[in-house]
């Protein structure tokens, strides 16, 4: 152990080496799958004129998926209808929304009313532009 | 004795080939389904009611609402509204346009008679169209064109499958729906869908019927070929090598270690179920596209219009079922015959692997259908991923290849099942059965007082393989024909609700324990710790002694009994639960 030989300096240089040459191939291989072709979901989406939500009613927009809720006097609630706990789309029923994999329950503004979803359902912030069109932001 | 090892060999031949010939008298006529299709009848006057078979079938249906909707505007052949036709269905009234004039029963106030009708049947027409679930989707959401959205499901179906058959597409004997309407163009006449299971039932007996003569002959095989012929005995000339095959097993094993109520033959099956995986796997990838839009469709091509396309894809979906099974049950013997002790440590280890390897296969392949039956397993199971701290959202995108899930998924399932999955498997596979000789063959007592303690040739243990072979061969075919793998309607943009929404079965208690709460605990710690704990127990739980070895439940391995005893009834409990509660 006293002596550092030069075999014991060339083992120990070239087994530093094949380490590092191992963990940069690992690197490597991380980064080459890291790449993503998919373009990003849309951040908004217009969802036409206020008009054709009428008052007191909720539309279910299943291509995004998310709900609408139009309250009367211009004011609009919205949120998503992906599941917090595992990602599926929760299904309207009466007065709720629930997920069919796991069995979440939200009421009709998507609160949460019973597990094993942690949170309610994300609300989403809904403006108007200037032609009157409601547009959904998503984040 | 040289007579006989002449003449029987020559017999078991003879069967075999009978087999054989039966099975090829049958592959003619088992191309196409031999199925009389109810034709709905057309009376000499065109504005006839048609008369249909009762009960009426899909296409009889499609017919009834044609002549009752379709008719007045589309002509009673598909013509579209030509002046023929005017005046053949309205008479004096052939030059009326207006409202409530043709059609006053339409609601609520009538409406304007479109000028220009399209034909619908003939060539070139549909031109539209490409796949019967094209037309499905245009009949469904714009007909009848004054009053959208007015038909069923079911009805859209029935209309489409009528408009296929004035155009001489519809193939005879399945129903048109979903599971089947995106693999039917429009345009070209197909095959009649294929009829695998005369094939398959000639397969099984010509199965049945090799194994017969082959035992038959083995049965009356004069006297059994010594072990391993002393040096002094050898003939001479050509030196005698075993084959291949032969050489793959050990001249002789002990016949303690080859007592199928010892070993149940599991092992050996999973190696079986893995080769005809592997066979039946690359016969799926001459048609499978691993696209969104092509996957789903080109499932349904193999599944029902490739000639023994089903029985391919229902071979390999029972073999990564059943290799499921018998790998466990694989598992359960090694522990309850305490035949993970020390020096087989390692290769129990290599073992667990291939089993998580087979569920992750099992899981992939599954996906590979990208329909609606895997929509929701496929989110749950990646958001899982998702949910481990840290390096979950890596993960995540390292599996999925996107933020989300969408196409890349499935050209990254697709190269994890058929490429990177496989190769590991295969590799830690045949590492695993070295490991079975490297450590001394099977777990079994050690060698007795005995003189001369009984042995089995390679001879005799090939025998077995072989005839586990045949018999799990026959199985498979036979499941294959009465229990084909499930199928859905394709992924089409937005999700269609109140589809399947359960994990794969071997899955299922997994889903169970989700229903209680946090994903990451429960969906990723709880699996994980049930294969570390099973791991671990040849490492930190007494090992059964070398004198009890080769025997079911010895003494000293009782706790890791006990433990696994219990692990595996409260999963099949969890299991059970899923299934019951849908």
């Amino acid at each position: 152990m006293s002596k550092f030989s030069r075999r014991d300096f060339l083992k120990l240089t070239t087994d530093g080496l094949l380490t590092l040459g191992g963990v940069l191939s690992l690197g490597g291989l991380l980064r080459f799958l890291s790449y993503e072709k998919d373009p990003a979901p849309p951040s908004e989406y217009d969802l036409g004129p206020a008009i054709n939500y009428l008052p007191d009613t909720t539309t279910v927009l299943a291509h995004i998926p998310a709900a609408l809720i139009c309250k009367g006097n211009n004011e609009y609630l919205a949120f998503s209808l992906v599941c917090t706990h595992l990602g599926c789309t929760v299904e309207q029923l009466n007065d709720t929304f629930e997920c069919p994999c796991h069995g979440s329950v939200y009421d009709s503004e998507g609160q949460l009313k019973k597990g094993p979803s942690q949170k309610s359902l994300p609300r989403l912030k809904v403006t108007r532009n200037e032609e009157g069109n409601l547009i959904l932001h998503m984040s | 004795m040289k007579p006989n090892r002449f003449h029987l060999p020559s017999i078991a031949a003879l069967i075999a080939a009978a087999g054989l010939a039966i099975f090829i008298l049958v592959l003619l006529p088992s191309r196409g389904q031999e199925t009389v299709e109810a034709t709905p009848i057309q009376s000499d006057n065109p504005l006839d009611k048609p008369i249909v078979s009762e009960p009426p079938t899909q296409l009889d249906e499609g017919a009834l609402l044609f002549w009752g909707v379709c008719m007045a505007c589309h002509g009673n052949a598909g013509q579209g509204l030509t002046d023929e036709w005017r005046e053949v269905a309205f008479g004096e009234d052939m030059d009326c346009w207006t409202s409530k004039c043709h059609a006053s029963n339409h609601p609520p106030q009538g409406f304007e008679f479109p000028r220009i009708v399209p034909a619908l049947a003939g060539g070139g027409k549909l031109g539209r169209f490409t796949s019967a679930q094209q037309l499905y989707d245009y009949v469904y959401a714009m007909m009848p064109w004054w009053n959208q959205g007015s038909l069923t499901t079911d009805q859209a179906w029935q209309v489409t499958a009528f408009l296929l058959k004035m155009n001489d597409t519809l193939p005879a004997g399945i129903p048109l729906d979903g599971k089947v309407a995106s693999a039917i163009p429009v345009h070209r006449k197909l095959n009649t869908p294929q009829n695998d299971v005369p094939f398959s039932l000639a397969l099984a007996a010509a199965l049945v019927l090799i194994m017969l003569g082959w035992l038959a002959q083995e049965a009356l095989r004069p006297a059994p070929v010594p072990a391993e012929p002393a040096a002094g005995d050898r003939p001479k000339g050509r030196p005698q090598r075993p084959n291949f095959i032969y050489h793959l097993h050990p001249p002789a094993i002990p016949a303690a270690q080859a007592r199928w109520r010892y070993t149940l033959g599991a092992g050996g099956m999973a190696v079986f179920l893995m080769l005809v995986l592997a066979v039946t796997g690359l016969l799926e990838m001459f048609y499978y596209i691993p696209t969104p839009e092509e996957a789903a469709i080109s499932v349904q091509t193999i599944h029902f219009f490739v000639p023994l396309g089903a029985l391919v894809r229902n071979l390999h979906f029972w073999s990564a079922q059943l290799l499921v099974v018998v790998a466990a049950l694989h598992m359960l013997r090694v522990i309850f015959t305490g035949a993970y002790a020390s020096p087989r440590r390692f290769n129990y280890l290599l073992g667990l692997g291939l089993f998580v390897l087979a569920l992750l296969l099992d899981f992939t392949g599954y996906v590979l259908r990208w329909d609606e039956g895997i929509r929701w397993a496929l989110t749950a199971g990646t958001n899982l991923l998702a949910s481990i701290p840290w390096v979950g959202e890596g993960l995540f995108r390292f599996v999925v290849g996107s933020s989300q899930v969408g196409p890349s998924t499935l050209v990254r399932f697709y190269t994890w099942h058929i490429y990177a999955l496989t190769g590991v498997a295969g590799f830690v596979m045949i590492w695993h059965l070295f490991r079975v000789r490297r450590d001394g063959g099977i777990a079994s007592p050690p060698p007795t007082l005995e003189s001369t303690p009984p042995r089995i040739t390679r001879f005799d243990l090939v025998r077995r393989e072989v005839l586990g072979m045949f018999l799990a061969g026959i199985v498979l075919i036979l499941m294959s024909i009465f229990l084909p793998a499930p199928l859905a309607d394709p992924i089409r943009g937005t999700p269609t609700l109140a589809t399947d929404t359960r994990a794969p079965w071997f899955f299922l208690w997994v889903q169970q324990l989700l229903k209680l709460g946090d994903p990451f605990l429960l969906g990723v710690l709880v699996p994980v710790a049930v294969v570390g704990v099973l791991g671990l127990i040849p490492y930190l739980l007494p090992a059964p002694a070398k004198e009890e070895l080769g025997r079911w439940f010895p003494a000293r391995g009782r706790i890791a009994q006990i433990l696994v005893a219990v692990l595996l009834l409260v999963i099949l409990g969890l299991t059970a639960l899923a299934a019951l509660t849908s």
